[in-house]
């Protein structure tokens, strides 16, 4: 995929939850070598729409089309090399080290009974490097602190070697030092050629990091564009219903908020 | 790593093997080694001694080997599927239906003796195949605590229904016990040949299911992502669980433990919780565990044969203790 | 009126013997076990109840008959509701109860646990019933008839084959050992009961049939809890057991199946279950 091809075309997405709809008219776009982040305050269906683009959620009326191919003629392992998805909070399953667990990532690579071989393991490697876990790739799995676990779980889906990283808010877990480091490794995949898809819920590292940001309101996308933008102050007011406002400057990105009010 | 896992395998081998051996030339009658050799290599004239080892003892380790696998198979299936460690064939309901399926027939229907292994294994699957029905229909199809809970349910049923038959019965309840106690019995061939097709047929599935299982262990969200279908994996795991198990239910009782310890025991011995080690190791171990268990139940107050469950249960419980300590 | 005195001292001294023999007999008597109730039926005591378990298929004396029956269960034995409402001066209970036997006893029951185990039992406790219920002469009547009908059928006993004898079917072998009834009864009849040597506390034991191939049984009775329509395919299974293939038993087509539950339960015609066993199965009659 070259840079600025589209990988990703959600249109006006409609998702029906146990009886309420939680996304109706969401949609959005993702080319090769961009990072957008989807923004909305909770409940408003980001994640849903994610999904749903993931192929991991049913949807009951719009279009998604990875690459120009709509997503039911690309399922299983073909959109597993196109895409790789990190949850919110995987599982933390006991025995498992996280050499074992970036393994894992790169079946969708391996035939049935196929063995993994070396280009394997080097992409193995590879990824724990990226998502710098490299140093305690022995160590189990449920040892890990929540920071560590996230960056695993980022260089699982790194394993996969797919042109598209979706991940849903990946800093939850993260101290402010941790947030930075995966900030940096994020828009340095972008910057790369990857393209990538975030869920935030924070304001001014989706600002940071985006090409281009999406603003979910009420289940429907409100405001699509480059972060300064669609994240101005008129529209903080009216979706999150706050005084608030983004300033961009001097490589520092900061959300200037009248916590208090007046 | 991989050195730990491989030296576990052979282990488990050394010992299946010499299972095998012991419990050819062991038992309540005496058999010279020379003759036991004889017997099968086929040079043994015609004799109590041939009988013994051909038509008792050999089918007898066979079914063994193949019901300890099958159980121990059965439970790393179902602890990958479900990632729950206290999942084991119990807990689809498959052995509470296989007990049922057993005693009615030992009780209700003597004069039908010669369909106990079918009553066990239709009523082994028909359990399972309800349990598998409730889980997979309505909200939250085939969440794993849906199964769960439909399993513990369904075994409640199955089993306040042998209760009840039993008690119904007092007078007839002693031919039941054995079977319930669990423990496997001399009779050539001949119920084998009538359940081996379900075991194939699981033991194929799980084979399988192997590398699937390994890409559920983060969850089913980064399943989906590589491309697995998580529900569908466990449906499959399950379907060969409950073949598996309602197998081993019909040729040698209720042997709960075996499905839920075996699997634990070769993940403490190897240290990882990789499928493509944990179910061959399993069904290696289970076999051999089974092998040795019934082995002792015929030998040690010979001419009395006691029940293998109880026994395999005191094998058992004290090797998994001391992995448990020794493990981080 | 000497005579008078005479005469009043005498029916005064049988009023004095008579009472407690009187008091000895009580009137009203259940019987929760088979054997105490034919007993009691032989010796012209019709008890007011008689036990019968759920399921079971226990052989009754044609006089019982119209007796009002218990069900028998665990762990009771009887309902002791049921039992309390009949007012029973005396209850013969089976071991097995024994829980209910202690629960009867605090009604003010007086309870007595009659099991005989073998036939030599089986005579000593038909006289302990008797006097127990003031039949003494009868009793040993009774017992001295039951002798002699075992002598009888133990008559020109020209074979002793070795019998394999077994509960139930299916399994591992659960044979009857030489303390049971059936084994006490097939010794009598001539037969040489496999691993005759053992004894053990509940009169049964699971054998394996690594014994049973290598002590070539000449005859196999099996005892299942089955009805009489059932025995030809319960025969036709244990012919057909690999396991047993090469003795001679099954080799000779001497596989029988009893379901009339003579030898599973203590009866009061020893004698004639002998003569039976000795016709059908043993072959080893005059």
């Amino acid at each position: 995929m070259q840079r600025g091809d589209t990988a990703l075309e959600v249109t006006d997405l409609r998702v029906d939850l146990g009886g309420k709809t939680v996304l109706d008219g969401a949609g959005l776009t993702l080319r090769a070598g961009e990072l957008v982040t989807v923004v909305g305050p909770n409940g408003a269906g980001k994640s849903t729409m994610v999904r749903a683009a993931a192929g991991l959620q049913a949807f009951q009326r719009g279009a998604v089309e990875w690459m120009g191919r709509p997503l039911d003629a690309v399922r299983g392992r073909k959109l597993a090399l196109i895409r790789a998805f990190v949850p919110q909070r995987g599982r933390v399953p006991d025995g498992v080290t996280v050499n074992d667990a970036v393994t894992i990532g790169r079946s969708a690579h391996l035939r049935m009974l196929q063995r993994a071989t070396r280009a394997d393991q080097k992409a193995v490697n590879r990824a724990l490097e990226r998502a710098g876990v490299s140093g305690f790739r022995d160590r189990h799995l449920s040892t890990l602190s929540g920071g560590e676990l996230q960056r695993v779980q980022i260089a699982v889906a790194l394993a996969q070697e797919a042109p598209v990283l979706m991940a849903d808010e990946p800093t939850s877990q993260l101290d402010l030092g941790a947030t930075v480091d995966v900030a940096k490794l994020l828009r340095g995949l972008a910057d790369d050629g990857l393209a990538v898809l975030l869920v935030a819920h924070d304001l001014s590292l989706a600002a940071a990091v985006a090409d281009e940001v999406v603003v979910i309101h009420q289940g429907r996308s409100v405001a699509t564009g480059p972060p300064g933008q669609a994240l101005d102050a008129a529209r903080l007011r009216e979706v999150w219903g706050v005084d608030a406002s983004l300033e961009m400057a001097g490589g520092r990105t900061a959300l200037h908020v009248a916590w208090l009010g007046r | 790593m991989i050195l730990r896992r491989t030296a576990v395998l052979a282990v488990g081998l050394v010992a299946l093997v010499c299972g095998f051996a012991a419990s050819l030339a062991l038992g309540a009658v005496q058999v010279p080694l020379h003759d036991v050799i004889d017997a099968l290599l086929g040079k043994a004239e015609p004799g109590p001694f041939k009988q013994i080892v051909l038509t008792l003892r050999l089918p007898r380790t066979v079914e063994a080997m193949v019901v300890g696998a099958g159980l121990g198979v059965a439970g790393a299936l179902l602890q990958g599927a479900l990632g729950n460690p206290l999942a084991s064939p119990d807990v689809i309901g498959v052995t509470a239906g296989a007990g049922f399926g057993a005693v009615l027939i030992l009780l209700v229907f003597p004069g039908s003796i010669a369909l106990l292994p079918v009553g066990a294994l239709v009523f082994g699957l028909a359990a399972a195949a309800l349990v598998f029905a409730i889980a997979w229909t309505g909200q939250n199809a085939g969440s794993v605590g849906k199964l769960i809970l439909a399993g513990i349910a369904m075994a409640a049923l199955f089993t306040a229904g042998t209760t009840s038959l039993m008690t119904a019965y007092p007078d007839r309840v002693q031919s039941v016990i054995f079977f319930i106690a669990g423990g496997l019995t001399s009779e050539g061939w001949r119920e084998l040949e009538v359940v081996w097709p379900y075991l194939a047929v699981g033991f194929v599935i799980a084979l399988g299911l192997i590398r699937p299982l390994d890409r559920l262990a983060l969850g089913d969200d980064v399943a989906a992502s590589l491309g697995a279908r998580p529900r569908l994996v466990r449906l499959g795991a399950g379907i060969a669980a409950a073949l598996l198990a309602a197998g081993a239910a019909a040729l040698a009782g209720l042997l709960g433990f075996l499905g839920l310890i075996v699997p634990h025991v070769v993940r403490l011995a190897g240290g990882t919780a990789s499928h493509t080690f944990v179910v061959p190791a399993s069904a290696v171990g289970g076999a051999a565990l089974l092998v040795a268990g019934d082995t002792l139940a015929r030998t040690v107050r010979a001419p009395i044969e006691l029940p293998v469950g109880p026994l395999m249960v005191v094998i058992g419980v004290p090797l998994f203790l001391w992995l448990l300590r020794k493990a981080v | 009126m000497r005579r008078l005195a005479v005469v009043a001292l005498t029916a005064a001294a049988f009023a004095v013997i008579a009472a407690p023999a009187g008091a000895a007999a009580p009137k009203r008597v259940v019987a929760l076990t088979p054997f105490t109730a034919n007993t009691l039926a032989a010796l012209g005591v019709r008890p007011v109840a008689i036990g019968q378990t759920l399921g079971g298929r226990e052989r009754f004396n044609k006089r019982l008959k119209g007796v009002r029956t218990l069900p028998m269960s665990h762990p009771n034995g009887p309902n002791l509701e049921q039992l309390a409402s009949l007012n029973p001066r005396m209850v013969f209970n089976s071991p097995t109860f024994r829980k209910g036997s202690v629960g009867i006893r605090s009604l003010e029951i007086k309870v007595v646990e009659s099991d005989p185990h073998n036939i030599a039992e089986s005579v000593a406790q038909t006289r302990r019933i008797g006097r127990i219920v003031g039949k003494r002469k009868q009793a040993d009547k009774l017992a001295l008839k039951l002798l002699k009908g075992v002598a009888n059928a133990r008559r020109n006993i020209r074979d002793r084959p070795t019998v394999l004898l077994i509960l139930g079917v299916g399994r591992t072998p659960f044979v009857f050992l030489r303390n049971s009834w059936g084994g006490d009864v097939l010794r009598n009849a001539g037969g040489s009961l496999l691993t005759a040597g053992r004894r053990d506390r509940g009169g049964f034991a699971r054998i394996s049939d690594e014994v049973v191939v290598a002590e070539d049984p000449d005859v196999i009775i099996a005892v299942p809890h089955a009805a009489a329509r059932d025995i030809p395919s319960i025969t036709r299974y244990l012919r057909s057991n690999p396991a047993w293939s090469t003795t001679s038993a099954v080799r000779n087509k001497r596989v029988y199946v009893s379901t009339d539950n003579s030898l599973l339960q203590a009866g009061t015609d020893a004698g004639k279950v002998i003569r039976t066993v000795r016709r059908k199965y043993l072959k080893n009659a005059k």
